[in-house]
């Protein structure tokens, strides 16, 4: 499973490369974040409830950056363990590119899953995950908009 | 299974403030998906709020061109019924005997998976989804996967079927669990020629291409070289996005041989 896509944003690079790093903007565009704790600069833990059709499931996980490049690409490492529904884990690779119009994000996300989820689940983890990453990067775009 | 309240209504107005009142409540009707959650814990609400046995809410009726199907009927109901020969067609198929004999239509189209049937009936016959507070047009109702126009807490109550002059329902089926791999409605209505798509993106969608096709020239033939986007659809373990996009087009073309046998 791997999705791709690409968000315009109308700010600097400088601007959204320090939003990417702020675990309180993370925080407000991960769908369901419920918390988002620093464990350095470059670790956070996160509590998540995906609810994704009849599946309610709260997850505890880690979020790493990885091969940062300022202020031009990163890699986030997330890795979530969920009860009784089983567990995930995933990677997003981000890039900026300075544009005209501003900072042009393109990401590319991989991800899978475990457990009970994936007993039913794995059908649906490619869209899953593509709904998961839109909203994401829209919600993170859309800070620049109002 | 997880222990939770089971809460049985007796009208939807009762259903509607149980399910307020409570932090976190579902429905269940014919319980097909809810159930299965519940057993592997992947699903544990404090309450269950029970539609199945509201009086007059699983009634089917027929008047005016519109075939009307109460929230609660159930598959094998919708079966037997002779209004929109595709539709009872489409019923028949759905799951198995089981599921046939608990699951409703209400409960297929509020869950919104991808591979169910019924949103290709919705979205190729133009139906309107009646709630317990407004009608939603059935090219709104679907908006991503397992996401729908519904509100928290939101219940529908009616599906209402124009009856078109004719239409055909094909699809092809998963062997093990009968969810559609793609499934294709195509309706002539009153308003024009519909075609609907389930089971090949993240919810049922029209393919305007094909319905632009089918309105000049009603055969499969028609369908030749219109090119189908896959780059938003499904890729699982049981078939690639490109297999569903050439899906798309033969169960179409089915479909279209069968409306016009």
């Amino acid at each position: 499973m791997e999705e791709h896509g690409e968000f315009l944003i109308p700010a600097s690079r400088n601007e959204v490369w320090r939003a990417l790093q702020d675990p309180l903007v993370l925080k407000q565009c991960i769908d369901g974040c419920e918390q988002m704790t620093v464990i350095n600069a470059d670790e956070f833990e996160c509590a998540v409830t995906v609810k994704i059709g009849p599946v309610k499931a709260r997850f505890n996980g880690t979020i790493s950056i990885l091969e940062a490049v300022q202020p031009e690409s990163y890699t986030l490492k997330v890795a979530a363990e969920g009860g009784a529904a089983g567990f995930g884990q995933g990677q997003a690779h981000v890039q900026l590119h300075e544009t005209n119009e501003g900072t042009r994000l393109t990401y590319a996300v991989e991800g899978s899953i475990g457990g009970k989820l994936a007993q039913i689940g794995s059908r649906l983890i490619q869209s899953f995950s593509r709904k998961m990453a839109r909203s994401f990067f829209e919600s993170f775009s859309k800070q620049w908009v109002a | 299974m997880h222990r939770f309240n089971f809460r049985q209504a007796s009208s939807i107005a009762e259903a509607h403030s149980t399910h307020a009142a409570s932090d976190d409540a579902v429905y269940i009707a014919g319980g097909m998906t809810l159930i299965p959650s519940l057993k592997l814990r992947l699903a544990s609400p404090n309450d269950v709020v029970d539609l199945s046995r509201i009086d007059g809410l699983s009634t089917i009726s027929s008047a005016g061109g519109v075939l009307s199907v109460g929230a609660t009927a159930r598959h094998c109901d919708v079966a037997q019924t002779t209004d929109i020969p595709a539709l009872a067609s489409l019923a028949s198929r759905i799951g198995d005997a089981q599921v046939r004999n608990c699951g409703t239509i209400g409960g297929s189209l509020a869950n919104n998976d991808p591979a169910a049937d019924y949103p290709a009936a919705v979205v190729g016959l133009g139906a309107t989804v009646h709630t317990n507070s407004r009608a939603i047009a059935g090219d709104e109702f679907f908006v991503d996967l397992f996401e729908t126009a519904l509100e928290d807490g939101e219940i529908i109550t009616r599906v209402d079927f124009s009856i078109p002059s004719r239409a055909a329902y094909a699809k092809f089926a998963n062997p093990a669990s009968r969810f559609a791999i793609v499934g294709v409605m195509v309706a002539e209505t009153s308003s024009g020629v519909r075609v609907g798509v389930t089971g090949a993106g993240a919810c049922a969608f029209r393919m305007s291409s094909f319905e632009a096709a089918l309105s000049s020239n009603m055969s499969a033939s028609a369908l030749d070289g219109i090119a189908v986007d896959s780059s938003e659809f499904n890729d699982d373990l049981h078939a690639s996005a490109q297999y569903r996009a050439n899906l798309v087009t033969v169960m179409a073309k089915r479909a279209v041989a069968q409306l016009t046998a």
